[in-house]
């Protein structure tokens, strides 16, 4: 295997007593898109300034292309960045806010003109290079800022929650926007989201944070099929957890008990040592069968109905197992199962033991 | 709004006459000398008799108001470089500086404001006395710039609180050193704090006038040391246009900042 583009190995940082982030390792290949997800204060901008050189690390290092970057100074770093909070320069006007990396580079203005004209048709503001900031709308302020940071070819383009002051469709929209940049230029981004939707749609693959500390790196079908911890599987997608005891382990597979005496064999089991111990069973909403009546096979789980939500294409069924659990089943509109169902009749759920994970 | 003007009703013009007099109280006086400035009468007669502009001649044909007024420019406009200079570079640490007894040496750069300026004046005496700055152009600036100082510190304080430091690293990241990311950006985004802080700056000196008695000599007089010194020998109504003068550039001024905030926010 060939060296990775980008090369974040063991960072850790310390404020005083606190660690914002520790043991961050990644490998970030030329053209990826990589998203940091987390709650937070998970340590996902900490991370981020420590690439653009805001902060520096209280141990590991930063290779890009196998060089150390920690040497050099933030505005020779060549990287780009758009913040969180609206960052574009108030008294100059939109042309000016996106020639300025250029400007200070000493370029040309022909030069610049020409970069200033590109970029404006990359994020499709042609016709705003007169434009303030204060003139312009969020959005349109964030596409400014995209293009500024664009403006010198950067090899790399870190974004730190860019989207997170506009409202949802506008989200959508420049989500798209920024899909489409990124596969126009080939860039290496890393960006920062605590909204799983976005992470999902935009990144080729998440880095999921939690305390400071990376719990899972992998695409969105892996981190949802495969969770590493019970904070992954929470976090992307939705998920209801069942307590449970490990009967039986070999470190892979579990055989798990519910309740008193439901078995669950052959669960994919991560954490936790072998023997007998207590643990939580990931049940996903929309890959459990609902049945009106007993199968006549085993391994169905009844329940208790207290309520249904209408979602639009999905309903929401929410029970309660015997013991006093609650479990979710989502199923699209107007399936068969539905039609009739009500509070407090007796229903039971199917899954796929495989499917399923148990985290101790 | 919950208390909204035109439903007061006749409370509203209770207000509109207690600030029409508090107007009053505050303008007569300054038109009162404006009068007098281009009255004809010798014992400053008001009304006066006829109208002459023979003051305003009188005071420009004297080198030594001249003289003063020169004076007063020139030291005004060394307290505002300096003023804004130095309350530039205090604000920086103050604001962005992350240090033990930040809010302390905050509140400390604001005591001239509320320190008598006798009891200052007679400090910097009793110590410029041993430096030999009294009667000199130093000792002026340097006592004009303590009390001008805590006006530069607020607004440019101020003004760069109220600056988001990211727009800033934003222009490093862009390729800007730091110095040239603050001199490009910064510096631009809080012209308005700048603004405010010289002209304050430069009124403070121009119109100063205890600490200027205590640092003037015979031959170094501020304008309205002059006006102080000639009002107690004898009563000319040059004085009066001197200080119909004095007001004019305070006004003119204030009318530059009315338009250049304008200008700010458009
Ligand atoms: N300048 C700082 N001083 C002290 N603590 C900080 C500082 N910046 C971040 N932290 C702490 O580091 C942790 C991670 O913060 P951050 O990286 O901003 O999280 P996120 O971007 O994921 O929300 C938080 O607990 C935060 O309180
Ligand atoms: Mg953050």
């Amino acid at each position: 295997m060939t060296a990775p583009y980008l090369h974040i190995r063991g960072i850790r940082k310390d404020y005083g007593s606190v660690t914002a982030v520790e043991n961050v390792d990644l490998e970030i290949r030329r053209g990826e898109f990589m998203t940091f997800l987390g709650p937070s204060g998970s340590g996902k901008s900490t991370t981020l300034y420590i690439l653009a050189g805001f902060q520096d690390p209280t141990a590991g290092d930063i290779l890009l292309e196998g060089k150390s970057l920690l040497q050099t100074p933030s505005h020779l770093r060549q990287i780009g960045m758009v913040f969180q909070r609206y960052t574009l320069f108030p008294h100059l006007t939109v042309a000016e806010n996106i020639g300025f990396p250029l400007k200070v580079r000493r370029k040309g203005r022909a030069e610049i003109d020409a970069k200033v004209r590109d970029m404006l048709r990359l994020v499709r503001l042609e016709g705003f290079e007169d434009r303030k900031p204060a003139d312009m709308s969020g959005g349109q302020q964030q596409r400014v800022a995209l293009a500024r940071a664009l403006a010198y070819d950067p090899p790399v383009l870190l974004m730190d929650e860019p989207l997170s002051a506009l409202d949802k469709k506008l989200r959508e929209e420049i989500q798209v926007e920024i899909r489409r940049i990124h596969q126009e230029t080939e860039v290496t981004i890393l960006y920062v989201t605590h909204d799983q939707e976005e992470a999902l749609r935009l990144s080729d693959r998440i880095a999921v944070f939690s305390k400071g500390v990376i719990d899972q790196v992998g695409t969105g079908p892996e981190l949802y099929a495969n969770p590493a911890t019970r904070f992954v599987a929470e976090f992307i997608g939705d998920s209801d957890f069942l307590t449970c005891s490990v009967l039986s382990s070999d470190g892979r597979t579990a055989d798990v008990r519910l309740g008193s005496d439901f078995v669950v064999p052959g669960v994919p089991v991560h954490g936790g040592g072998g023997g007998r111990s207590a643990g939580a069973l990931l049940l996903r909403p929309e890959r459990i069968s609902l049945h009106r009546h007993q199968p006549a096979e085993a391994g169905t789980l009844p329940v208790t109905v207290g309520g249904l939500t209408f979602l639009g294409s999905n309903v929401h069924v929410a029970a309660t197992t015997g013991w006093g659990e609650p479990v979710a089943v989502r199923l699209p509109f107007g399936h068969g199962a539905i039609e009739g169902l009500s509070r407090g009749d007796t229903v039971w759920l199917g899954f796929d033991p495989r499917a399923t994970h148990v985290f101790c | 709004m919950l208390l909204s003007f035109e439903r007061l009703g006749w409370w509203k013009w209770v207000l509109v006459a207690i600030t029409g007099l508090v107007t009053a109280f505050l303008l007569l006086p300054i038109l009162f000398i404006a009068a007098l400035s281009f009255g004809s009468s010798q014992w400053l007669i008001f009304p006066p008799p006829s109208w002459t502009l023979k003051w305003y001649r009188e005071f420009f044909a004297d080198p030594r108001w001249l003289e003063s007024a020169w004076t007063s420019l020139q030291i005004a406009a060394l307290v505002t470089l300096f003023s804004v200079g130095i309350g530039l570079c205090a604000s920086f640490a103050l604001v962005r500086g992350k240090f033990r007894g930040r809010e302390t040496l905050k509140a400390f750069f604001l005591t001239p404001m509320i320190l008598p300026v006798v009891v200052l004046a007679v400090a910097l005496y009793a110590f410029f006395l041993r430096l030999g700055l009294n009667g000199t152009v130093t000792g002026f600036v340097l006592a004009h710039l303590v009390v001008a100082l805590p006006f530069s510190v607020l607004a440019i304080t101020n003004a760069l609180e109220g600056f988001d430091k990211s727009i800033e690293d934003a222009a490093v990241l862009c390729g800007a050193s730091p110095l040239e990311a603050k001199f490009r950006v910064t510096l631009p985004a809080i012209g308005h704090g700048l603004f405010s802080a010289a002209i304050f700056s430069f009124l403070t000196s121009w119109d100063e006038v205890v600490l200027a008695i205590f640092m003037a000599s015979p031959t170094l007089q501020t304008l309205p040391v002059r006006i102080w010194t000639t009002l107690r020998q004898d009563l000319t109504p040059v004085i009066a246009s001197a200080s119909t003068l004095l007001v004019l550039l305070t006004i003119l001024l204030m009318l530059l900042v009315a338009l250049v905030r304008k200008g700010f926010k458009s």
